[in-house]
């Protein structure tokens, strides 16, 4: 929704929820949208293991943005 | 298709070609698992025939999923589920109460927590289309309760697309999922019915309808004290495993054996209600002892005291205070249903915002 109006924005879900992400975008007529899967789960995770996550995930994010490497 | 002849002759059909109309519907993906009954046009205007309103309404909108809920695909469903035309205006109701109830609508299907749609009928309309209000009132064996159901669970994943492993992410779910539909059983009851405690008469016919997580037995076979049963059911209401949030509520399905030995120690539905709540407590270490003793600054979600977004951050002087997980008399709400054999009732934990009336819907007339 936020690229439909111009800004560019990735979505991030968590491997386990692969099948819903896709059919989403299918829904919305973008079926091969990109986005980026994280390892499951979120909800335990300590603060330290969602930065690293969130480091890890950084270049992804990046690259399906369109930013320079 | 004919829904009634005036012979009572065991019906001379084509087997091959049931069994192929089965098997398409499964096909297609139509189905919750079970058979459906197959639905043309002809059949789907008798459902149409049972309402004044336009087949195209939205019942369900669904924005974010490009998806209506109309008049016309809800009997479609109903017609699938093996519903009778007449019990059409029934689960157009209980469309309209998920509706006013409001979490079908925040998309509470899609979530983890994999809430069941959970239908209470009152008033005439039970007798008329033979609602089951009695023994075994959660189970099986009965075609109003068990159909109007899974009306609404097969209109929510054809009409609403909430098919498992796509958009319905359910965890587990849960068995009321196929269907759970119950009668409040006011013929036994020693109280006003749910409905005309929120603002109809005995005399209409209405549907209240939420979404739940799960149907908890409660035994309480032993005693005559309201106390003591108000104390058990405020128990099996606080378990911690049911908090995700702050705090719970339920609908009690109170058996009409136990609602009589309640009216009988000179009790009114408000008092017992008020004794529910009024135990409706953890305390402090029982809420630790399962890491649920904080809440999130942000979500709201119960987790750990260690954790850096927790509210308190630090525990009370005395691990033994008492902590409300019933916020207020409003977050539970009474339907009388079962046999008077036995004291068994049940919780049934509802989902979503809690401390609120339930969402009574008055059926309009059968016939048009």
């Amino acid at each position: 929704m936020l690229e439909r109006a111009g800004i560019p924005a990735v979505s991030i879900c968590t491997d386990a929820f692969r099948i819903t992400a896709e059919a989403m975008a299918s829904q919305y007529g973008f079926p091969g949208y990109e986005y980026i899967a994280v390892p499951h789960p979120i909800a335990s995770r300590t603060e330290k293991e969602m930065t690293e996550m969130a480091r890890a995930a950084l270049p992804e994010i990046a690259r399906i943005l369109g930013a320079e490497s | 298709m004919t829904a009634q002849r005036a012979d009572a002759a065991p019906p001379v059909v084509d087997l091959d070609e049931i069994r192929h109309a089965m098997e398409y519907y499964a096909d297609k993906g139509w189905t919750d698992g079970l058979p459906v009954v197959p639905v043309t046009e002809g059949y789907l205007s008798e459902f149409l025939a049972t309402t004044k309103r336009d087949p195209d309404e939205v019942l369900i909108p669904m924005p974010h999923l490009n998806r209506n809920l109309t008049v016309r695909m809800a009997a479609i469903n109903a017609a699938l589920a093996g519903c009778r035309p007449e019990y059409l205006p029934v689960v157009l109701a209980a469309w309209d109460s998920f509706l006013k109830d409001g979490m079908v609508t925040r998309s509470i299907w899609q979530s983890t927590t994999g809430t069941a749609p959970f239908i209470v009928v009152n008033g005439p309309v039970r007798q008329e289309i033979g609602i089951n209000c009695r023994g075994n009132v959660f189970g099986s064996g009965f075609r109003a309760n068990a159909t109007i159901g899974r009306a609404i669970r097969l209109g929510a994943m054809n009409g609403l697309g909430l098919r498992p492993h796509v958009f319905d992410q359910a965890t587990q779910g849960t068995p009321a999922k196929y269907s759970c539909c119950i009668g409040e059983n006011e013929e036994d009851s020693v109280w006003t019915p749910l409905h005309a405690d929120h603002g109809l008469t005995e005399a209409d016919s209405a549907v209240s309808a939420t979404v739940i997580r799960s149907v908890l037995h409660v035994e309480a076979r032993h005693t005559t004290d309201p106390g003591q049963l108000a104390y058990e059911l405020a128990d099996s209401i606080c378990r911690t495993g049911a908090l995700v949030r702050p705090t719970a509520g339920a609908i009690v399905v109170l058996n009409p054996e136990h609602a009589r030995k309640v009216d009988a120690a000179g009790w009114s539905k408000r008092d017992f209600v008020a004794a529910i709540h009024s135990h409706g407590v953890r305390r402090y270490r029982d809420l630790a002892a399962a890491g649920k003793e904080a809440i999130a600054s942000g979500t709201r979600w119960r987790i750990p005291g260690g954790h850096p977004d927790a509210l308190p951050s630090s525990p009370p002087a005395d691990p033994d205070e008492p902590v409300r997980v019933l916020a207020s008399p409003e977050a539970v709400h009474i339907v009388v249903a079962g046999a008077p054999n036995a004291g068994v009732s049940s919780v049934v934990e509802t989902f979503g915002p809690l401390d609120r009336p339930p969402a009574v819907v008055k059926i309009q007339p059968l016939s048009p």
